[in-house]
């Protein structure tokens, strides 16, 4: 997956570059609108990242080109103004998705994997499965083992989101957004807890562990190794 | 074009009613005196023609009057003002003791048969000459329109000195308001040293000041609270960061700082987002996009997020109530959890959490109420304000709660048209959301 990042300040450019490398993307970094906007229209990238404020053509005007030249590549904005009239003049432009700053950099992880998901059109899946946990999307029922565990729609709506990104860290504010659609840094720790307690449910009496804390991060199902 | 000052405006107005009302007492007064001489001339004119008559009583004919003539002319001699004309019927001269030149005004003149029981016969005409009194009329009517024009003067200078005066207390006020600066709000006016009329200005001007205050003050405060809020985490991160790279350590302990600082930043981050919002609210750029809301499903999407926590903690949480609303759901759910996450940590485990919504008279009343230990009626009217913490002992720790949420809370509440206001007593708190319909 090839992204392309237009920041011109240099720290954050650089941090984005290096963050989304790790995380398996050819990043390519641009740190003014126009070469940013050249790169944009000669390149074949799978999601841009503008910032709005840019020297020489700012986000507005790269995403304005983009589209003139019929690409309809995903394009998350970052902007340091949550204004609204910036909110609305960005979706009547085509911008798909927008992070206000400060971000969270697993926030953003989160957001650009969604974008690249858009695309695609996955089977219908009605069996998710993470090594011995088994989810029936139809018959609503959760086994590990072999043995059935009972949950409540909750918990259910959170481990069929955990398991549908598998290996992705998910933030406490995605989780919430998706799960619960509430869409605001609430600072409790609802997340918190019901992780917490679906753990108590899938992992307590099985090995290996699937669902573990990034700390800082978020949380992320996964079949790791037993240490 | 400016329009004239009041003192002009009432001075003039003054000026023209006292003139008015002089000119149209002196035309009436003259009017009085002018029937007055013309009822004593024709007195005069009657009596003395009495006299004539019978001095000429018996003249027939202008043979007969050198007789009498020599009476006549004595009676004249005593009267100067008089003069007389004898005509015989035909119209004749006989005689005439009107000077030749004389002007027609200054004489009032009778003219009668000198027999009455001869009405074609001989008439006598009198004439009185009446100049002293038309010299009396022309000085009245000069006095008269002199106390006009002074009369008129007099009253514009005594208005335009009361309405200076009475508008002196204006004058303070606006020189009052000039002197005020951010540094000397708390002056005011004696607003009962003001003349009624001006009380309810001076009262109003006092609120304002009053209002204005206590905005500063919050604002001064707040100010403050940003700068110690910002400066508590900032000097953790600097002092943390600078102790550990000061010597080399191990692998360990670079992640745990890393992992402490990220807490400390993210903390900032809400807190900047959130100072971000209610500064939007306050410029009146919060602009909800509203969306008819079922509150009965709303409240219970909102239960069910908070369910876990609550678990947890031992509190029940219970919803009463059906109403409809129109509101920015994200908004509203965003107010609503930070009321039930504030409830959730003052509510002792055992205790109950209750979502009540009703339509009442005058639109929607949501309540959001908890049992738990009341709040002093001292702390319930700074709930709302930015950073303000119940407990001062909490406000290094507590990590994410920079005393903000209810503040927010407000500002959304605001933003919808309604208004929040919190009751605590006998073991049970509650914050009361009032909705317009």
């Amino acid at each position: 997956m090839k992204l392309l990042i237009v920041e011109d300040e240099p720290k954050t450019g650089h941090s984005l570059q290096q963050g989304l490398g790790e995380a398996g993307f050819a990043v390519e970094l641009a740190a003014d609108g126009t070469t940013g906007e050249r790169l944009a229209l000669e390149g074949d990238h799978d999601l841009l990242i503008l910032d709005v404020m840019l020297p020489g053509r700012d986000g507005w005007q790269i995403l304005h080109s983009l589209r003139q030249a019929g690409r309809d590549t995903p394009v998350l904005f970052l902007t340091a103004r949550d204004a609204v009239e910036d909110r609305v003049r960005g979706l009547e432009l085509g911008a798909d998705d927008y992070l206000v700053k400060p971000f969270a950099f697993a926030e953003l992880l989160a957001r650009v994997r969604t974008l690249l998901r858009r695309g695609q059109t996955t089977a219908t899946e009605t069996l998710l499965q993470a090594a011995d946990l088994e989810l029936d999307l139809l018959r609503r029922r959760v086994r590990r083992g072999g043995r059935r565990i009972d949950l409540t729609p909750q918990e259910f709506a959170l481990l069929e989101l955990l398991l549908r990104r598998q290996g992705e860290v998910l933030p406490k504010s995605l989780i919430a957004a998706e799960v619960w659609d509430m869409h605001f840094d609430s600072g409790t720790n609802v997340v918190e807890v019901a992780i917490r307690r679906l753990r108590t449910k899938i992992d307590d009496d099985f090995a290996p562990p699937l669902i573990h804390t990034v700390r800082g991060l978020g949380y992320v199902l996964d079949v790791r190794a037993a240490p | 074009m400016r329009p004239l000052s009041l003192g002009a405006r009432l001075s003039l107005l003054f000026a023209a009613c006292s003139a008015a009302v002089s000119l149209l007492a002196g035309a009436l007064f003259n009017q009085a005196s002018e029937a007055h001489f013309a009822e004593l001339d024709y007195q005069q004119l009657q009596g003395e023609l009495t006299v004539l008559r019978n001095l000429l009583d018996g003249v027939a004919d202008v043979a007969d009057l050198p007789d009498r003539l020599p009476a006549v002319q004595e009676e004249l001699a005593q009267h100067p003002e008089l003069a007389l004309r004898i005509a015989g019927g035909n119209g004749r001269n006989w005689f005439d003791s009107l000077p030749s030149r004389h002007e027609p005004a200054a004489y009032r003149s009778l003219e009668v048969p000198l027999d009455p029981r001869h009405a074609d016969g001989a008439r006598l005409t009198l004439h009185l000459n009446i100049a002293h009194h038309r010299h009396f009329l022309d000085g009245m009517q000069r006095l008269i329109w002199l106390g006009v024009g002074l009369s008129a003067l007099a009253t514009a200078l005594l208005g335009a000195w009361g309405v200076r005066r009475s508008l002196r207390p204006l004058r303070q006020m606006g020189e009052v308001a000039a002197g005020i600066s951010a540094s000397s709000l708390t002056t005011r006016l004696e607003a009962e040293r003001q003349p009624a009329e001006l009380a309810e200005l001076a009262q109003a001007f006092n609120a304002m000041l009053a209002r204005l205050e206590d905005a500063f003050a919050r604002l001064s405060a707040f100010s403050g609270d940003i700068a110690h809020e910002l400066r508590t985490p900032l000097s953790n991160l600097l002092t943390q960061t600078q102790v550990i790279l000061a010597r080399p350590r191990a692998l360990e302990t670079y992640r745990e700082t890393l992992h402490s600082n990220l807490e400390e930043l993210q903390r900032l981050a809400q807190m900047v987002a959130d100072m971000l919002l209610l500064a939007k609210a306050d410029h009146g750029l919060l602009l909800p996009s509203r969306e008819p809301l079922e509150l009965g499903a709303e409240l219970d999407a909102l239960l069910d997020y908070f369910a876990p926590l609550a678990e947890e903690a031992g509190v029940r949480l219970e919803r009463r109530g059906e109403a409809r609303l129109a509101a920015d759901r994200s908004m509203l759910r965003r107010a609503l959890s930070n009321l039930l996450d504030n409830a959730l940590r003052f509510t002792p485990a055992g205790g109950t959490i209750r979502l009540e919504v009703a339509s009442t008279a005058g639109g929607l009343r949501l309540e959001v109420g908890n049992s738990g230990p009341a709040i002093p009626a001292g702390q319930l009217p700074r709930l709302f304000d930015r950073f303000y913490r119940a407990d001062p002992a909490r406000r290094e720790g507590g990590a994410e709660h920079a005393g903000l949420g209810l503040a927010l809370t407000r500002s959304i509440v605001r933003t919808h048209g309604g208004e929040i206001r919190c009751e605590s007593r006998e073991g049970w708190t509650r914050f009361i959301l009032e909705f317009p319909a």
